[in-house]
């Protein structure tokens, strides 16, 4: 169990769980670096022959051009794509934000106090977690459509909101029983609610919140069920709505490689930093 | 109350100025209310308004052609479902897709926390490498493996050709399109399982270790007595959590085969979104995703009780 130093068996598992980890998404992101010629040869290639940036200056509303002179037209999606990644942007940080505000203290409420009906609540606020987007989304739609929440932001919002507060509260209450009941002494002190809140349990679950916020804004940059269905070719539509038309309309696996190695940046880069805290979550 | 006054000082001592004054505050339970009650109304709005238009839905036929009309016809939508072979192959690649899940998830998360937990000082930063695709959305993770898996671009295809078997290999087909499906889930969803795993590994004394060598346990031995006993109730909670996970699946398998080769991997929620958004048979396709929702409830429910109830935090 207490190995110092690498085995040759230790550097073998690592090797798999890179590759395990890497290949799948190395073998459609590297399509972002090739020609439509380049991904279409077969047998498929295994590694860019001549790797450039074309795709993402595509993506982007700009025309490329390879060093033999071909130009590579930008992409007629591009006015998609850029108002894709501004509304995710827009969609997640508002989603985020509403949902730790409203979520902070009903997660504390439900690991703290004892009341009646906590149990149904709670078993309320689970059961949405297991509904099928599928189950709810002809109903929504009917109801946006009358509310004319179809294609807005406002109406993305609402949806994203019903996915991310069950799973946010579900994980803040497992945080939060696991603290050490500091704030009771606070209240005897005879510091107000408020203030014991804001003042005492929020800093104390610093690494809490920071983690269930980044989940909230995993799960509302990543959505696109609801994305496809509500907002697709509108003035809302999100990246992985407007990303779908290089899947399925006329493909173009170069430009949707591009755009998703663009959307899978944020991802990246919040589970590359906070992957230390994310066994914090008392999920279990 | 009065703005000033009420804010306590930071100090640790009583009120300078003698008792604190009566305050009116809200009991437990007020508090309670105040809190939980508007993100409730908001959930019952948003959430079970839907639900209970899907459920009269499911009660009525619902046609466009000729105007909308809604007729109520009973219970028929429910039987209809009961008597549909669709339904039923749906239902088993369903099931069969969500126990490959599981269990990929959970041993392949397992393996994951293992290496992880062996990794020599220095080499940590691996941890945050290897959490990656948990990162990677559903969507995402169904382009990815879409294009590994097909014969014509896929990695097996430009293996077997570096080998020099000059042969398209095909992961997506009918026979196997299922396990290769909960294969690339997996995949989305085990850095997570090993994750919370590891961190329950950390908390294992290292004199339990001891203990097994002095008892010349072998590696087997040692990983079945003291590895994975504490391991059991997380084990636990993520088989429910890649049960539920599974069974909803949509856009995972929407963006990967899209219900295909054939019907190969249509699985439920594939089969309510063609019936309601392709066929526009809206009343039908309620009615069958409350046997999906009974499913998740059921499978879930089951889980706990024949293995939850045993294992505890």
């Amino acid at each position: 169990m207490t190995r110092k130093r690498f085995s040759i068996w230790l550097i073998l598992a690592v090797a798999v769980a890179l590759l395990w980890t890497f290949l799948p998404m190395y073998w459609t992101i590297k399509y972002a670096f090739m020609t439509k010629t380049e991904i279409a040869s077969f047998p498929p290639l295994s590694f860019p022959p001549a790797p450039q940036l074309a795709s993402f200056f595509n993506i982007f509303g700009f025309d490329y051009t390879l060093p033999d002179g071909t130009v590579i037209p930008a992409s007629g999606q591009a006015r998609q794509v850029m108002l894709g990644l501004r509304n995710s942007m827009i969609v997640s940080v508002i989603v985020t934000t509403i949902t730790m505000v409203v979520v902070l203290p009903v997660a504390y409420v439900f690991a703290r106090l004892e009341f009646t009906a906590k149990g149904k609540l709670l078993a309320a606020i689970l059961l949405s977690v297991s509904l099928p987007p599928v189950s709810t989304l002809i109903p929504f739609y009917a109801v946006y459509v009358q509310l004319g929440l179809v294609g807005t932001i406002t109406g993305l919002v609402i949806v994203t909101l019903t996915i991310t507060i069950p799973i946010v509260v579900w994980m803040l209450i497992g945080f939060f029983r696991n603290l050490p009941p500091i704030e009771q002494l606070a209240r005897i002190d005879g510091f107000s609610r408020l203030y014991t809140f804001t003042r005492i349990i929020v800093p104390m679950a610093r690494s809490g919140v920071l983690v269930a916020s980044v989940i909230a804004f995993l799960f509302a940059w990543n959505e696109y069920v609801y994305a496809q269905v509500l907002v697709t070719g509108s003035q809302a539509v999100t990246l992985p709505a407007a990303m779908s038309g290089f899947l399925f309309q006329v493909p173009e696996p170069a430009h949707l490689a591009a755009s998703l190695l663009v959307s899978l940046l944020p991802p990246f880069f919040i589970a590359f930093f906070l992957q230390r805290h994310i066994a914090e979550m008392n999920l279990v | 109350m009065n703005g000033s006054s009420a804010r306590p000082s930071r100090s640790s001592e009583p009120t300078p100025h003698g008792a604190p004054k009566p305050r009116r505050e809200l009991s437990d339970l007020q508090f309670a209310l105040v809190v939980t009650v508007p993100v409730l109304l908001f959930l019952v709005v948003v959430v079970a308004y839907p639900l209970g238009y899907a459920l009269y839905m499911s009660f009525h036929d619902i046609r466009f052609f000729g105007g909308y009309s809604a007729e109520f016809i009973g219970g028929e939508n429910y039987a209809g479902v009961l008597s549909d072979s669709a339904f039923w192959g749906a239902l088993w690649l369903t099931i069969r897709f969500t126990i490959v899940t599981v269990l990929l998830g959970l041993l392949i998360g397992l393996g994951l926390a293992i290496v992880l937990r062996d990794l020599p000082p220095g080499w940590k930063w691996l941890r945050a490498l290897i959490i990656l695709p948990w990162a990677v959305s559903p969507y995402g993770t169904g382009i990815f493996f879409a294009y590994l898996g097909r014969g014509q671009t896929g990695f097996g295809t430009a293996f077997a050709n570096a080998l020099g078997i000059d042969e398209a290999i095909n992961f997506i087909s009918a026979q196997w399109v299922i396990e290769y499906l909960a294969f690339g889930n997996a995949w989305n969803m085990a850095p997570l399982v090993a994750f919370f795993l590891l961190a329950n590994m950390l908390t294992i004394p290292k004199r339990l270790y001891h203990l097994a060598a002095l008892d010349r346990m072998n590696r087997f031995e040692q990983f079945w007595n003291v590895t994975l006993p504490p391991l059991r109730f997380t084990l636990f909670v993520f088989s429910c959590i890649l049960t539920v996970l599974a069974l909803k699946t949509f856009d995972f398998i929407f963006t990967q085969t899209q219900g295909g080769p054939g019907n190969a991997s249509s699985v439920l929620t594939y089969l309510i979104y063609r019936i309601s958004f392709v066929n526009l048979n809206l009343g039908y396709g309620a009615a069958m995703s409350f046997f999906l929702l009974a499913l998740i409830l059921g499978l879930t429910g089951a889980l706990f009780f024949f293995w939850g109830r045993k294992v505890s935090r």
